[in-house]
């Protein structure tokens, strides 16, 4: 112990460490991270933050291949905004978005809840298993083939005509109906999207304690019991984020469905934001401005949906997503 | 082969919590060095700003002589095993023993030579062509070691490599670090939790609490002249027992320990030791190892609570006013009825007995203030 | 002897109540109906396809197939569109997983890395997309600004890196790489790429799966992109192709009685195969693969 002392207090060969080489030495260390990163940004800000600049056209008036920034650009403000306010087809079309998403939301966001309490609580693990592949498989049925099988079934040629036909009816395309527009595109959505939503429950309910189950069993609840009081709260964290990201969501169907399932007919009920965003700026005489408002219009209110579910779930419950 | 030096070593998290306070530790050449504590002690932290793997937030580290605060842990020419022995479970053992020197461009004809040694050493042959999946725990640490041990490393350093093996294992395994060391003749840093293992493979051990270091020495050195009270209760098994209330008492040119009302005079070396220190009349807490106490004799008398028939020893729990004795009584020494419920009386060699400032936990014998090995703050409690 | 003491076959560990048999009861039923729901639909199109179109349109197919026929497997061999479109896909798809897999992979390791110099800043840079974007338009004119209208490439680069799967990765590489093999890996004297080389990348199979499944079924079943910015037909993807097979002909409400039905007759059976065709490849992977397409699921779902 002695000796210790005596090497340690002689000055050794002390050499000062500077904490500036330090933070250099770090970065060097590191660098290769960097690089292993580049290739992501250079494609999210190419085509993630390139286009968010590029809505600065909303507030412009904007002729295709103008440039978004020069000393010739005309800001007009708001003005596109207000057009897309008094556009005649301003209502019909926040109602026909905010009807499609509400009526899929209370469909769509039970449904995956219930099929994965019930997956689970079979007796066989194995037809468990089978019946969850069966479920999941329609999700990857491409959107074009699903719509192309909802005219086999509900067009003019399909199933339901054809049947009709054998029994000497009429029948009319259910495509040129519009009172069928909302629930053939919210059925089939479903009808597509349930089995997978629920892999996320399942996936949640595997990992339930087999114990508590057990414990449960001891205290005399019944099966269905132990999934009200057992199985529910264990999936209930991811109940509430799922909801906040609904509620995100509500205004935010896409145009890829809507457009293939549309026809003249039904144009009243079908058109949407997002597809008249695009068959105002991509098709016919593009008008881009405006086209780029209503979608910015759009997005906005996304964003602001998103942010005030995430403040309430905070507010009532630990679950939030940020 | 080389000299390790710790000089004012610290590691600081965040600019917040210190996990380390300046440690300073000269490990010789060859030696085999012991750090060990209860977890959050700092022991690991400092085992891995020596390898590399923690930057040093304050002090400076030596290998060799040369400074290598800043210097990578590939280029520090260190190898160590991990905890959970970290073998890579897409390589084959044998290329898990020869990854290191493949980046190091040793030729092929080499590794295999050295792998293949080494092998033969840890008595691992017959696995080298088997993932680690299908290794037992005792194997795998084999392979570890034997990874750490084909690069000649200056210093090996050990990170709890025994703690994740059964207790029979865990026996042999010490057993046979402590043949490999023979072999592998160079500077071993190990940290444990065990105070068994510390004992039986350090040279000398560095002893750790809250991110100081409380005492170096020697397995003797700690079991013996333990500085104070952690280091007391933390060495040995069963634990040391302690008695709360006691007083030195300086009557007549002479000290004399009192624990329980019973005087105990101190032997010739305590006498010359406590003089030289100065040390005035105060309380204490006495410190007695249960393998020192004799029981059938003596004025102190305790009632047996738990009476554990061992084998070779009872292992007894007694009560003895508000501290709890444990005694280590060989079983061909005993005389006395030991069941439970019973009353005995013990007593102990005066020379036996380590006496603790109450104030300060410090060993009025043994601390030494001056020493830079014990920079830990005062430590009173035992637990 | 031996036989007393082999224990008595065991029974049922536990009995069922009266309530939890009818419960077990209604949850099958339920569940099976759920099946049939799912099953029936995929069910009649490949009976239809290998029925006779007559049959089909007079309504008589619906749970066994009539007069069965493999016309319409031989009347899809000589659509030259399809077998383009395929072949298309192929190469868009093929070209999309290497791409993306190139980008997220290293991408997501390094996002991983406490280390990261500006981890903070990268985070949010991914983090808001995910929740705002510039709108089709701009996207568009990005696109024709860059020069990709028209090529292949305006179908491949906008898809090699969806920031859900970055992610994902992100999570797999924090939760199921142990941080002592990077130290090991370290001491062995392995660098940053060796590392990433090494040790990372064979421990990451099942990610690397997950992401090239994801990005490969994405690719295959998309058709939007190539829509707006492919004017060359022989560019068209399957699914642009398949559109024009199986759904633009339900726009149309003219025509006599007469030509409708034998224009139903030509293509109806095109459809049902057309259907298969496009759908095989992915739903035949798709039983092989689910494990990790749950497993991708799980990944994601440790962030939360």
């Amino acid at each position: 112990m002695d000796t210790v002392t005596g090497t340690l207090s002689a000055p050794v060969l002390s050499k000062p460490v500077k904490p500036v080489n330090r933070k250099w030495k770090h970065l060097r260390e590191n660098a290769p991270f960097l690089l292993m990163i580049l290739p992501a940004v250079v494609v999210v800000f190419l085509f993630c933050y390139l286009p968010i600049y590029g809505v600065l056209i909303a507030f412009q008036d904007f002729m295709p291949g103008d440039p978004i920034l020069s000393k010739d650009t005309i800001w007009v403000g708001f003005e596109n905004f207000s057009r897309f306010f008094n556009d005649p087809q301003f209502w019909p079309l926040m109602k026909n978005t905010f009807l499609i998403c509400i009526f899929g939301f209370v469909i769509g966001f039970p449904l995956p809840i219930i099929i994965s309490l019930t997956l689970n609580a079979l007796k066989s693990k194995k037809v468990g298993k089978t019946l969850q592949t069966i479920f999941t498989a329609p999700h990857f049925i491409s959107l074009v083939v699903l719509v192309g099988m909802l005219s086999l079934f509900f067009g003019s040629g399909g199933l339901l005509a054809s049947i009709a036909r054998h029994f000497g009816g009429e029948y009319e395309s259910l495509f040129l109906k519009d009172s069928a527009f909302r629930p053939l595109y919210i059925l089939s959505s479903n009808w597509q999207d349930f089995g997978w939503s629920a892999v996320i429950y399942i996936a949640a309910l595997s990992n339930v304690d087999p114990q508590q189950h057990e414990a449960a069993i001891l205290d005399g609840a019944t099966r269905f019991q132990r999934v009200i009081h057992v199985d529910l709260p264990a999936i209930m964290p991811m109940i509430s984020v799922m909801l906040i990201m609904s509620i995100g969501g509500l205004m935010g169907v896409g145009y890829e469905k809507a457009l293939l399932m549309q026809t003249d007919a039904n144009l009243s009920v079908s058109e949407l934001v997002s597809t008249y965003v695009y068959k105002r700026g991509l098709t016919g005489v593009p008008d881009q401005a405006y086209a780029s408002a209503i979608g910015l219009f759009n997005s906005v209110i996304n964003v602001v949906l998103l942010i005030i579910a995430n403040t309430t779930s905070k507010k009532f419950s630990e679950n939030s997503l940020w | 082969m080389a000299e390790v030096i710790l000089k004012d070593l610290k590691k600081v998290y965040d600019n917040k919590v210190t996990a380390v306070h300046d440690v300073n530790l000269h490990i010789k050449d060859k030696e085999f060095i012991v750090l060990v504590g209860p977890s959050g002690c700092g022991k690991s932290t400092t085992l891995r700003m020596v390898a590399g793997l923690e930057e040093i937030s304050d002090g400076e580290l030596y290998i060799d002589g040369r400074l290598v605060n800043e210097v990578a842990p590939k280029d520090r020419d260190i190898a160590m095993v991990f905890q959970n022995y970290a073998l890579y479970p897409h390589m084959t053992v044998y290329d898990n023993m020869a990854f290191a020197l493949k980046l190091r461009k040793v030729s092929k004809a080499d590794i295999d030579k050295k792998v293949r040694e080494v092998a033969e050493i840890l008595d691992i042959t017959q696995y080298l062509s088997r993932k680690p999946k299908a290794l037992s725990g005792g194997q795998r640490q084999r392979v570890a070691i034997g990874r750490a041990m084909v690069r000649d490393p200056k210093v090996f350093l050990m990170d709890e490599p025994l703690s994740n093996l059964d207790a029979k294992l865990r026996n042999q395994m010490r057993a046979e670090i402590i043949k490999l060391r023979s072999r592998i003749n160079t500077t071993f840093m190990y940290v444990t939790h065990d105070q068994t293992e510390a004992m039986t493979l350090g040279d000398r051990i560095v002893i750790m609490k809250d991110g100081f270091v409380n005492q170096i020495g020697t397995p003797q050195e700690v079991f013996n002249k333990p500085v104070n009270l952690f280091v007391a209760g933390f060495i040995g098994m069963p634990v040391m027992n302690f008695f709360d209330r006691c007083k030195l008492l300086l009557e007549g040119g002479k000290y004399y320990a009192e624990i329980r009302g019973v005087k105990f005079e101190l032997d010739e070396f305590q006498q010359k030791a406590l003089k030289k220190n100065g040390v005035e009349p105060c309380d204490i807490v006495a410190g007695i190892r249960p393998q020192h106490v004799t029981v059938g004799e003596g004025k102190l008398s305790a009632t047996i609570e738990v009476s554990e028939m061992m084998g070779s020893e009872y292992n007894i729990h007694a009560r003895c006013g508000e501290d709890e004795v444990v005694m280590l009584i060989p079983t061909v020494d005993l005389t006395t009825d030991v069941s439970m419920g019973k009353t005995v009386s013990f007593t102990t060699k005066p020379g036996l007995i380590q006496l603790f400032d109450k104030a300060t936990g410090n060993n009025l014998i043994w601390f030494d203030a001056d020493s830079m090995a014990n920079n830990a703050p005062v430590c009173k409690s035992y637990e | 002897m031996e036989k007393a003491l082999q224990p008595k076959k065991r029974r049922n560990a536990m009995r069922d109540t009266l309530g939890d048999k009818v419960f077990y009861t209604i949850n099958g039923i339920f569940l099976g109906l759920v099946a049939l729901i799912v099953l029936y639909p995929l069910y009649f199109i490949v009976i239809a396809s290998i029925s006779n179109t007559d049959a089909v349109l007079a309504g008589e197919v619906v749970l066994l197939p009539k007069d069965i026929t493999l016309d319409g497997y031989a009347k899809i061999l000589e659509h030259k569109e399809i077998w383009n479109g395929y072949l298309n896909t192929l190469i868009y798809t093929g070209l999309t997983v290497v791409l993306s897999l190139l980008v997220t992979i290293p991408a997501g390791w390094a996002l991983s890395r406490k280390t990261l110099p500006g981890k903070k800043w990268f985070m949010i840079f991914f983090i808001i997309p995910m929740f705002f974007g510039g709108g089709l338009i701009p996207f568009y004119n990005v696109m024709s600004s860059l020069g990709l209208v028209n090529t292949i490439w305006a179908i491949i680069l906008p898809s090699i890196l969806s920031v859900w799967n970055l992610f994902m990765s992100k999570t797999f590489f924090e939760s199921s790489i142990p941080n002592g093999l990077i130290e090991a890996a370290k001491i062995d004297g392995a660098g940053q790429w060796r590392i990433f080389a090494s040790v990372v990348i064979p421990l990451s199979k099942a990610v690397i799966a997950v992401m090239a499944l994801y990005y490969a079924v994405g690719q295959w079943n998309s058709y939007f992109n190539a829509m707006i910015f492919l004017q060359d037909e022989t560019k068209y993807p399957l699914q642009l192709v398949l559109k024009e097979i199986l759904i633009a002909s339900e726009s149309t409400v003219g025509g006599s009685g007469e030509t409708m039905l034998e224009q139903f007759r030509l293509a109806n059976q095109l459809k049902y195969v057309s259907v298969i065709a496009s759908s095989l490849p992915v739903l035949c992977l798709y039983p092989f693969v689910q494990k990790y397409f749950a497993q991708g699921v799980m990944i994601g779902s440790l962030k939360e």
